[in-house]
């Protein structure tokens, strides 16, 4: 594997990992929601993208075919020639699926969380985990809604870009759209909503004494965190340019567990351990799964690397909550101008 | 084979496997995702016992069962009791398995891709054929054998718990740890022991499993949706409910789907898992202390007035 090929593929999972832990940093970090269902919030991105955005422009373009998947691949090869001489159409596609997708992020995740209503703890994280696993499997084995197992293809936004360009076109694209999610929430989770979240966090019972409605509050940041996440989706599947790499059975361990273990290892509640965690998730990862020839070659294993690989990343998560429960980057109270100011005297006195 | 007899041979297994699951639930509070790599590890070990020794496929159970016990107490003393000891929440616990759930099925990659270099053939997807099973009156011996494994399994697990000291302990432990430990009793040899046991009920689920389905690396991952139902729909603290709930999402599992394919079209056929998880969602939100916390006498004498 190229030395370039390496790098770009850390940058662009770094970029997509990274608005994906980050949103479930402001669930389960922040708010102690245990969202064992994270997958669903990016298949609805997948979904946005392959089901209905899809469907709109086979509408438009009055394509023929027999299932989803041909006439996507028909769609896709009149968009792409329409995005090549006209950028703008591109870019709007793009915005526009990103839009429509948090809007049915937000719904569907206000809905999903619901149950929390009357479960917590970990019957919530079980109904969670399960609710999701039901839309996958309903997604993969269904071939009409979004293609199944056999996928359905979607436009390329960039098309207008020469393929040489494309990979670092799209890596600047993701890094762009993490670093707008990651300055977002660093405001909104230091205004007086992030407290708010880490109050339920600590204590649900004494929140609700001082007069608020925690429902509320979970269904408002399901709703928000869903939104973020669900665009993770749309940007993968547009980068793929086809959403199997989502709607399939891995992706318990893939859309779920790999950021939990990312949030863990950066540290909970805290966007910058989280960044770090995904770094250096992504690293290894990365490393690993591109000299994976190289490394069945060299230590003369007689089994595929993947295999290793989960048990590297199983151990590390147990390792995580073993040895260091607060991850790499520690949890810090939140900087409220009161607090600046009693900072700011206290070290004039000294 | 019969859909009837599939059904039942199915729903005992997942009976099987749910007690295994409860068991642990009650003595350490932790639901264990790896449940279903416990069968699955189990089922490999079965069939390389069968492949080295070609003999029947029965003979291969004990040592499943001795495996799959293995991996139960592996999995308390080396992922979970350090984990306990330094109080962390049952949600970390819950991810501890998932966790470890990764590892066993990177160690049944390993394991079967190996071996299959070994032995010079495919190894990592099986199953065992109809022809090495017995034949009673034209019924698959698996129903009969099925059957067996989990009535003696219930009724070692009630002598064990009712008749024997041992199991009085345990049952105390189970109860109330903290008393049970002033009265002198060892908790840790306990839970351990629970364990044991339920690795060992996968074990046995594991070695039959392959008469009924064809076994692939992944297949815990997706049995375990089932047996989180079956435990859940009866009641996860107990073990009467994994029994109820085992049969229930098992034989409705089976039965549903085949009701609706006749209905529907075979293209159903694909969904009995959601089946199974759609009653676990149902369950949770109606009475998410499973079918046991139910009053039933209440509701009778109600309808006798």
């Amino acid at each position: 594997m190229a030395f370039e090929a390496l790098i770009s593929s850390i940058l662009l999972w770094f970029g997509i990992y990274s608005i994906l832990s980050l949103s479930l940093n402001v669930e389960y970090g922040y708010g102690g929601i245990p969202n064992f269902g994270k997958a669903l919030a990016v298949l609805v991105g997948a979904f946005t993208a392959g089901a209905v955005v899809n469907r709109i422009l086979i509408a438009m373009y009055s394509i023929e075919g027999t299932t989803i998947t041909q006439r996507s691949g028909f769609m896709k090869s009149t968009v792409d020639s329409i995005i090549a001489s006209n950028p703008a159409y591109g870019i709007g596609l793009l915005v526009f699926t990103l839009l429509l997708a948090g809007l049915i992020g937000a719904v569907i995740g206000a809905l999903y969380i619901l149950p929390s209503a009357k479960l917590e703890s970990d019957y919530l994280a079980i109904t969670l985990l399960a609710i999701a696993e039901i839309m996958f499997m309903i997604s993969y084995y269904n071939t009409d809604l979004i293609g199944g197992y056999y996928g359905a293809p979607v436009p390329d936004v960039l098309a207008f870009i020469p393929g040489e360009l494309r990979e670092w076109a799209f890596v600047a694209l993701i890094l762009f759209f993490t670093l707008l999610t990651y300055l977002f929430l660093e405001r909104t989770l230091n205004s007086p909503y992030g407290r708010l979240l880490r109050a339920m966090r600590e204590d649900a019972v004494a929140l609700q004494f001082s007069g608020k409605d925690i429902m509320w509050v979970r269904i408002k940041t399901l709703a928000f965190s869903s939104a973020i996440a669900s665009m993770t989706g749309v940007l993968y599947s547009f980068y793929a340019g086809n959403v199997v790499g989502i709607v399939n059975l891995f992706a318990r361990v893939n859309w779920t567990f790999f950021p939990f273990l990312m949030v863990l290892l950066g540290g909970m509640s805290n966007n910058r351990g989280v960044l770090a965690g995904v770094f250096s998730f992504v690293v290894i990862w990365r490393l690993l799964d591109g000299y994976k020839h190289e490394i069945a070659d060299l230590l003369n294993l007689p089994f595929d690397v993947n295999w290793l690989q989960y048990i590297i990343f199983g151990a590390l998560m147990i390792a995580i909550l073993y040895y260091k429960p607060e991850g790499l980057v520690k949890e810090k109270p939140i900087e409220t101008e009161p607090i600046k100011e009693l900072k700011s005297k206290h070290s004039e006195k000294a | 084979m019969g859909v009837l007899e599939g059904a039942v041979t199915y729903a005992n297994l997942l009976t099987l496997l749910a007690i295994g699951l409860t068991l642990t639930y009650i003595t350490t509070s932790v639901p264990n995702f790896a449940q279903g790599s416990f069968a699955i590890f189990s089922s490999y070990i079965a069939y390389i016992v069968y492949k080295l020794f070609n003999f029947s496929p029965y003979f291969a159970a004990p040592f499943a069962i001795l495996f799959g016990g293995f991996i139960g107490v592996v999995t308390y003393l080396v992922v979970l009791k350090p984990l306990i000891k330094r109080e962390a929440s049952i949600l970390i616990l819950m991810i501890a398995t998932l966790a470890w759930d990764l590892i066993l099925l990177g160690m049944i990659g390993i394991f079967s891709e190996s071996l299959s270099k070994y032995f010079g053939a495919y190894i990592s997807r099986f199953i065992f054929p109809y022809y090495l099973d017995f034949k009673i009156a034209g019924i698959q011996g698996i129903f009969f054998s099925s059957t067996l494994a989990i009535a003696l399994s219930l009724g070692f697990l009630m002598f064990l718990l009712y008749k024997t000291k041992f199991g009085i302990a345990m049952r105390a432990s189970m109860e109330n740890p903290s008393l049970a430990e002033i009265m002198g009793i060892n908790v840790e040899t306990t839970r351990l022991f629970s364990w044991f046991l339920s690795g060992a009920f996968a074990g046995l689920a594991g070695a039959l499993l392959p008469f009924k389905q064809e076994i692939v690396q992944a297949t815990g991952q997706i049995i375990i949706v089932s047996i989180f139902a079956a435990s859940i729909v009866g009641g996860l603290s107990s073990i009467y409910g994994a029994i109820l709930g085992g049969y229930l999402v098992g034989l409705s599992e089976s039965l549903i789907t085949f009701w609706l394919s006749k209905i529907f079209g075979t293209s159903v056929l694909v969904y009995s898992k959601a089946v199974s998880l759609a009653i676990l969602v149902v369950t949770l939100l109606i009475i998410p202390g499973g079918l046991v916390t139910i009053k039933w006498r209440r509701y009778l004498w109600r309808s006798r007035r």
